[in-house]
């Protein structure tokens, strides 16, 4: 057999950039390494602003005793990524594009209208959370805030997705800091594995307060903007058929990163439980918490939180102005210049400076709108999902070496069953607490 | 230079996706909207109740802090 391939490229007839490699084991690494990014920014990216806050709160109310909720929800979020990524391969096109070709024009606009909706309210939170942090480092939101939202955008304007895609994973790779800050904060290690790998109820049983939590990460771990975005990001990156294996690699990866993440930020909320200490927010717990391991750990936690609202900012406008660029068919590519994608970055930058405008009115509605997120993600999600599962088994599109196989439906249903409940619980929770 | 030109036969090229000939990608264009088939049905039926009773919840909710029910 000829050991000389053009890995990967379909019509190896044209010219092409590329590293010659000499063993099979630099080949794999060097292919892995040019595929990562997707899936590591679309998970980590989830450990967003208002992540850190349900995540710290977990730990500072049940201390450790809700980790192995994070460690059920690893297959979770990878088995839904996973088919986003194989339907972004299979088809070279984002996920609201896919909606409105197979599902027709209204549940196309439903879809658009309550993505753009929902991810727009989150944005606002997002900055509403670099806000807050900016001001317990001392900078004025108004000189900071505003600053973020330029950088935001200029981070995106380069017409270049490597150029995009190298800097939000270095921008991923700092979270490693929440390893350091757990390290310090940790409790004993038995008890960490023991509430890591035996799941078990908190002290005081199964209360209504426990429940919304609970459901309340899940549905921070697992939101609509993903499905949008990992999608339009390897179509964005013209990933290749051959390109599958590692994709779903770089998923797992980023999947099995952001949850020791999470549950590193469940680590540090419990230290404060365990000092006593009790805060509004996760700010408030910085500032509490310096008091005991010395201003680093607050300047650590605040800066990390800006770090959190940036990823998850600059992830949730892209999945806006994707989504938006699809349905519309205009050219919608980081690697297109301004002039070349005006309505692309036009989006982006709207919904960007828009948010950050809107964090800066003073008496803004934020707890109405961080409430408005929550009822949009519960009416959101399983929608999304369901389109997602049904265009997975559409074999006259995918055929069968992309569509779902049975054990795939299986699970995948399972999981659906249990994200309708929970987001039907949270939804009810938020919109009639009196049921409960 | 042409990389293809000093690739030689135990040599891998690695080419990032970018750089790559752009591949033939399943086609969606002339297959128009999904087959309506039991399954497809049932789950956009699922779907749509969904909706109707968290339009229903939103309202409930509205009309109470409006204090139809009593004290909002």
């Amino acid at each position: 057999m000829n050991r000389c391939e053009i890995y990967s490229s379909a019509i190896p007839a044209t010219p092409a950039r590329g590293v010659v490699v000499r063993k099979p084991w630099a080949r794999n690494l060097l292919t892995f390494l040019m595929v990562f990014g997707p899936g590591l920014i679309v998970m980590e990216a989830d450990n967003d602003a208002g992540a850190v806050s349900t995540y710290i709160q977990a730990g500072a109310q049940y201390g450790t005793h809700l980790l192995w909720l994070l460690v059920l929800l690893l297959p979770i979020t990878y088995f839904i990524q996973e088919m986003v990524v194989r339907l972004g391969i299979a088809t070279g096109q984002g996920h609201a594009a896919m909606i409105y070709s197979r599902f027709g024009k209204w549940w196309g606009l439903f879809s658009l209208v309550d993505l753009q909706l929902l991810n727009f309210l989150t944005l606002v939170t997002e900055f509403a959370a670099i806000a807050l942090a900016l001001e317990h480092l001392n900078i004025s939101p108004l000189i900071g805030v505003p600053v973020a939202a330029c950088a935001l955008t200029l981070l995106v304007l380069t017409g270049s997705y490597r150029r995009w895609e190298r800097i939000v994973v270095f921008l991923c790779l700092l979270d490693l800091t929440w390893f350091a800050l757990a390290f310090y904060a940790r409790p004993a290690t038995g008890e960490i594995l023991r509430n890591t790998f035996v799941p078990s109820i908190p002290a005081g049983g199964l209360t209504a307060s426990l429940v919304f939590l609970v459901v309340g990460i899940v549905g921070t771990t697992i939101a609509p903007w993903q499905l949008f975005f990992q999608q339009s990001c390897i179509a964005d990156k013209r990933l290749r058929f051959a390109d599958l294996k590692w994709a779903r690699l770089d998923t797992l990866i980023g999947a099995a990163f952001t949850i020791i993440v999470a549950g590193c930020m469940m680590m540090t909320g419990n230290a404060a439980l365990s000092h006593g200490f009790s805060f509004a927010d996760p700010a408030q717990m910085a500032v509490d918490l310096s008091k005991v391991f010395g201003p680093w750990f607050r300047t650590g936690i605040l800066l990390l939180m800006i770090n959190a609202a940036t990823l998850g900012t600059t992830a949730i406008s892209l999945s806006s102005a994707w989504a938006y660029g699809e349905v519309k068919g205009w050219p919608h590519s980081l690697q297109k210049s301004i002039k070349d994608a005006p309505g692309f970055y036009g989006v982006y930058v709207l919904c960007v400076g828009a948010a950050a405008g809107l964090v800066l009115i003073p008496r803004a509605p934020l707890q109405l709108i961080i409430l408005s997120v929550q009822v949009l993600a519960g009416i959101m999600l399983p929608s999304a999902i369901i389109f997602l599962q049904l265009l997975l088994n559409d074999k006259e599109m995918l055929g069968e070496r992309f569509a779902n196989k049975p054990w795939n439906n299986v699970v995948n249903w399972t999981i659906i069953i249990v994200l309708f409940a929970l987001s039907l619980v949270l939804a009810i929770q938020v919109v009639a607490p009196k049921v409960f | 230079m042409i990389l293809e030109n000093v690739v030689d036969e135990r040599d891998f090229l690695v080419i990032h996706p970018l750089d790559d000939v752009q591949e033939q990608k399943v086609e969606t264009k002339h297959l128009g909207p999904m087959r309506m088939t039991p399954a497809v049905r049932i789950a956009l039926l699922a779907l749509r109740g969904y909706l109707v009773l968290m339009m229903l919840l939103v309202l409930f909710h509205a009309l109470d802090l409006a204090g139809m029910f009593g004290k909002a």
